[in-house]
Parts: C-alpha cells; sequence; structure tokens
C-alpha cells in the first residue's frame, strides 16, 4: 500500500514553548507540537499565540509538525 | 527520523512474507482475463494466506486516525484509479490496466509489492506507460546501494520517468517496511531537496513510482480510500519491497 508525504494542515498557535517549539491546535481539535521551519525563520517571522498558521505533518508521527506558513 | 535497521534474521522472515505476496501476486497476474469479478481475486487472496498462514496485512489497516480501517485483503485499481481501489462487485473488460497492490503478514513482519497488469489487448500508450512505470521501479532497486543516500533511488526513479513527459504523482510513495507496513523513511519518486537517508545494509524499504499519462493531481474519492487522477488519466504503479545489502544490489524480496 502506499505511503503518505507530510500533510499540510492548518491551525492556530496555543502556547509558546522554549526552543522555538509551539503548541498549535488544528482544525480538527488535535493539539501538535510544532516546531519553527526553517523558512520561517529565514523570513524573520515572529509568532505569537492566536497566528493562524500551516502545520507539515509527517504520517509516521500526528503528533509532531513544522510550522511552514503564518497566515496575514 | 528513526529508520529501524532489520536483522539477518529479520530479513530472512522478510524474505518468506515476501515469497507469498510475489508468488500470490504472479497467480493474480494469471487469473486475470476480461469478464474476471474483483470479487473472485479478494476471495483467492484470502484462500491463499490461509492456505499459506499468512495474514492479510491491509485487512482493517488504519494508516493514522484520518482513515477508516481499510475493508479488504488488496487493493485493485483499474485505469483511472491510482491506488487504494477497494474490491466491489466489477468485472474486468478487455482495454482496462489494472494495479494490484497486496501485503502479506508472515511471522509478524509485512510484504508489500503491487503489479499493473492489461487486460487483453491494450492500447499502445497503455503498454508504454506500464512499461516505463515498472523500468523506474527497477532503476529505483538498482540505485539502492549501502553507501548511496535517498536522493539517489528518488532521482534513478524520476529519470526514468519524466524524459516520457508522463506525471509523477505527489504526495504518495515508498516507505519503510518492517513489523509495520509503513516505517520510515517516506519514498518520494522525485528528487527532493535534502539527501535524504544515507542507505545501509538492514535498511528495507518499499518502493513505489505511480505515474500518470497525464497529470500528476490525484484525489481521494467519497469511499475515503481510492485515489483517482483528477483528470481521469490511465495511471500506473509497481512496487517491490528491497532489501538493502553491503557491497552488492539491493536484494528483491517480493519476488515470485
Amino acid at each position: 500500500m502506499a505511503g503518505r508525504g507530510p500533510i499540510e494542515v492548518e491551525g492556530v498557535v496555543t502556547n509558546p514553548l522554549p526552543n522555538a517549539l509551539f503548541a498549535v491546535e488544528l482544525a480538527d481539535g488535535h493539539e501538535v507540537l510544532a516546531h519553527v521551519g526553517a523558512t520561517i525563520r529565514m523570513g524573520f517571522v515572529k509568532l505569537l499565540p492566536g497566528d493562524r498558521v500551516l502545520v507539515e505533518l509527517s504520517p509516521y508521527d500526528l503528533a509532531r509538525g513544522r510550522i511552514t506558513y503564518r497566515f496575514k | 527520523m528513526t529508520v529501524k535497521l532489520k536483522s539477518r534474521d529479520e530479513i530472512a522472515i522478510m524474505r518468506e512474507a515476501g515469497r507469498i505476496v510475489g508468488q500470490t501476486l504472479e497467480q493474480i497476474r494469471t487469473m486475470v482475463q476480461p469478464g474476471l469479478n474483483l470479487l473472485e481475486i479478494e476471495q483467492f487472496v484470502s484462500d491463499e494466506f490461509r492456505r499459506v498462514g499468512a495474514r492479510e496485512t491491509f485487512r482493517n489497516y488504519v494508516p493514522n486516525p484520518r482513515y477508516k480501517p481499510y475493508p479488504s485483503n488488496i487493493c485493485i485499481s483499474i485505469n483511472d484509479q491510482l491506488v487504494h481501489g477497494i474490491p466491489k462487485d466489477r468485472k474486468l473488460k478487455e482495454g482496462d490496466i489494472v494495479t494490484f497492490d497486496l501485503g502479506a503478514t508472515y511471522k509478524g513482519y509485512v510484504g508489500d509489492a503491487a503489479i499493473t497488469v492489461g487486460v487483453g489487448q491494450i492500447s499502445e500508450a497503455a503498454r508504454q506507460l506500464m512499461r516505463v512505470t515498472e523500468d523506474s521501479l527497477w532503476a529505483g532497486i538498482r540505485a539502492a546501494r549501502s553507501g548511496k543516500v535517498l536522493n539517489d533511488i528518488r532521482g534513478a526513479i524520476e529519470d526514468t520517468i519524466r524524459p516520457h513527459g508522463y506525471g509523477i504523482i505527489k504526495g504518495y510513495g515508498g516507505h519503510g517496511v518492517g513489523r509495520a507496513m509503513h516505517e520510515e523513511p517516506h519514498v518520494e519518486n522525485f528528487r527532493q531537496r535534502a539527501k535524504g537517508v544515507p542507505l545501509r545494509a538492514g535498511l528495507v524499504l518499499a518502493l513505489e513510482p505511480m505515474v500518470s499519462l497525464g497529470s500528476p493531481d490525484v484525489e481521494e474519492g467519497a469511499d475515503g480510500w481510492t485515489v483517482s487522477t483528477k483528470d481521469g488519466s490511465l495511471c500506473c504503479h509497481f512496487e517491490h519491497t528491497i532489501a538493502i545489502r553491503e557491497g552488492q544490489e539491493a536484494e528483491v524480496l517480493t519476488l515470485a
């Protein structure tokens, strides 16, 4: 059976955590641990609670993700 | 990323599981003809696995909580269906191209493979699509050597397909195999920016190129499983489970 690649979902940042980690609540209610993606860092984007973001999840571990975009 | 390397003993068991998958698929290939009902194939797999003592890996499989359990023991995808077609009361027609994707669990370890077969006389375009897809799988297998990196496999697959102008499906791909069907790493069918995990002896991967005659965009159907091309193009899929070895070509575990 085919493996799935990373899945992008929308969520809202709830808590900042140490080491550039954030708790993000996804559209379906699950909360995941997401780290700040390299493209966000390179764009000098600051993330605050309440920001709507795109999180990339690996199908191998749906509880962790990577923040890849912050919506305006 | 935690990549589990398998011991020689574990690979010996996976060789058995792979052989069951390979042999069952080859028998299915001989069964293919116009008029064959998909449910007969599902029944055949059920009987065959019971005979050899294998568990139906796909039955009730849940890749992640977003999915309903898979209701069958095999995926049968016809024409514009790419993967995860659920067998239903439907007969094969002359000119169809059908993909059978099968998994077997033997003594706790999984084998995963897929073949695409033409039903009766098929179009030259379909024949060419199948040939290129299968070639790309073997190119990936040949690139799977200890000392190389995952991107070498992805590149070999991609470079075989691109010159023909076909679409390479995104979002679905190969994967590690072990006690679970889907393990790290995920293996896209085209190069990534990052090199990917280094290939070492003990790494067991399922390589599965997925190619479309037209657009590479796909969508999931109403049944929550079947994936089809958005523009209705014919698509093809071949898969083998391989074990990377030191100093020689990878061993294909899912041969008959």
